[in-house]
């Protein structure tokens, strides 16, 4: 079963009021999580995104798509980086995210990948 | 490179004979197991040039020991010490290939120290002969992943010291339980991420397939084996009718039944009928049964549900759960009306297991639809499409909620 655990919300401010050790120590843990779940043979893939002031929003604006400074979602809410994994049960899933959040205090979102033929 | 099917299928039945020779002298599962994918992949490049050796065997036994030989030699002097102390004392050294190696490997792989995904993929590559790659492509995960998946599944085996011996005699009916598991969800995963005629090479519903007749001939007298092989070919056998070319699902009441593939309902049938009730009943058998009553039903209409619903009374009472439960209440509203199987289905509310089942809502949502009650089966729809993980089915339940209105 495939699942993404999403973190949410703006890095940039978590990242200006913590120390410099919390910085280094996540810096290494984030490592260490890539490492444990490659290593377990059950990451596709994780990834962090730009943070949300660099995003485009594109919408329709008199009828054609337009392109817009800024994230679409409060930056609160925006997706700040995931990891795409493929587990035994949505318990293992949850495990998984219970890791980071006891190391990071903040949120995580579990969802479910959903199953298609590859040509969908 | 093209293999012709024949080397493929020849090379695939000698897999795990071969990993299981190799096993047996050198005492070395996880080297082994490598050694041989290299045999194989050299078999699968020499043998449509220059022909199948007389013994394709003891070839590719030969060639997988040369590797693995090369490993040690390539390791360090201490570690090559231990490996020539092991190589020494071959077990069972001269035997003749033992068909007991292929069913020790099966169980090996299936071992219920590892977890499911790593039982799967390594049945897949050690037994199945498949390579990582099209594992990889068969789950829809990258080829790395996949890797990493077989090599800790192999660490796992060589550091919790499993012997590569059969169960023993008190074990052996829970550990052929979990086998049978592991190639249910083999067959499962292909079903599910697959739509309409379309086959790959490592296609995992054929390959579960392959694997259970190889099972069967093992071990020829287990009942349940013989039912989850049947269940398999009678359920594979409604494959190209199960999805439109677009991928969309189509009910089982709506299949053309002209492209179901009556070789194998034919087969299934006659392996389920002489089955049942000549060893002790099992729950694959029953699905195999019931599977079977529906193939044989020329149209949705000639469907005996009668038959079908004590089949599920039974196979209740030999392995009660709230699923089984479920597909019984579509029997019930089939036999006894629409508001009957509501009711049955009412008693599995209460039951967490099924809050999130998208296929509780499904069921409700086309016997509240049978039952005439429009507005409430869309509702249940609405809730099922929401509740799936597969698209196809969200997509059909979103069409059902919108042709309610």
């Amino acid at each position: 079963m495939k699942y993404m655990i999403m973190m949410l919300g703006d890095q940039a401010t978590m990242m200006e009021v913590k120390s410099k050790e919390w910085i280094m120590d996540m810096i290494e843990f984030m490592g260490k999580m890539g490492t444990d779940l490659t290593e377990s043979g059950e990451l596709i893939d994780n990834r962090g995104l730009a943070d949300p002031s660099q995003a485009k929003t594109v919408s329709i604006q008199n009828g054609i798509p337009v392109a817009t400074d800024g994230p679409y979602a409060e930056a609160k809410e925006s997706l700040a980086g995931y990891w795409l994994v493929d587990v035994e049960s949505q318990d293992r899933a949850i495990e998984i995210a219970a890791v980071v959040v006891a190391f990071t205090k903040e949120p995580l979102e579990v969802r479910q990948v959903m199953d298609a033929p590859p040509q969908l | 490179m093209t293999i012709t099917p024949r080397i493929e299928d020849l090379l695939r039945e000698l897999a795990p004979q071969v990993l299981g020779m190799l096993v047996r002298r050198y005492g070395q599962f996880d080297a082994g197991e490598d050694a041989v994918q290299e045999a194989l992949l050299a078999a699968a490049l020499q043998w449509p040039q220059e022909g199948v050796p007389e013994s394709p065997r003891s070839w590719l036994v030969t060639v997988a020991s040369r590797r693995l030989v090369d490993e040690w030699r390539s390791e360090s002097a201490r570690r090559r010490r231990e490996e020539s102390a092991t190589a020494l004392e071959p077990l069972g050294r001269g035997r003749p290939v033992d068909a007991d190696d292929t069913l020790t490997l099966l169980f090996l792989c299936c071992h219920p120290s590892l977890s499911a995904p790593s039982q799967l993929a390594l049945t897949l590559r050690a037994v199945g002969g498949l390579t990582t790659a099209e594992i990889a492509n068969a789950f829809l995960v990258p080829e790395s992943t996949m890797a990493q998946r077989i090599s800790r599944a192999k660490q796992s085996i060589k550091s919790t010291g499993i012997r590569f011996d059969l169960p023993p005699e008190s074990e052996r009916a829970d550990r052929l339980r979990v086998v049978l598991h592991v190639l249910y969800l083999i067959f499962n995963e292909g079903y599910t991420t697959s739509a309409g005629p379309a086959l790959q090479r490592a296609d995992l519903t054929t390959e579960a397939i392959r694997l259970m007749r190889m099972l069967r001939q093992l071990l020829p007298d287990d009942g349940e084996i013989v039912g989850l092989l049947a269940l398999l070919l009678l359920t594979d056998a409604r494959r190209a009718a199960r999805a439109t070319a677009d991928g969309s699902l189509v009910p089982l009441a709506e299949q053309q039944r002209e492209l179901w593939n009556t070789a194998q309902i034919s087969e299934g049938v006659a392996l389920i009928t002489r089955t049942l009730g000549t060893t002790p009943i099992g729950p694959y058998q029953l699905q195999a049964a019931i599977a079977a009553v529906h193939d044989e039903a020329a149209s949705a209409d000639d469907t005996d549900w009668p038959q079908i619903l004590a089949l599920y009374e039974v196979l209740e009472r030999v392995s009660p759960g709230p699923v089984v439960t479920l597909n019984r209440a579509v029997a019930v509203a089939m036999v006894n009306g629409p508001r009957a199987g509501l009711a049955l289905l009412g008693t599995l509310d209460t039951i967490d297991s099924m809050t999130h089942n998208h296929r509780l809502e499904a069921v409700r949502g086309h016997l509240l639809e049978l039952a005439g009650d429009a507005v409430a089966a869309r509702e249940s729809y609405r809730r099922a499409a929401r509740m799936t993980a597969s698209i196809p089915e969200q997509r059909y339940l979103a069409l059902r909620a919108a042709q309610l209105g």
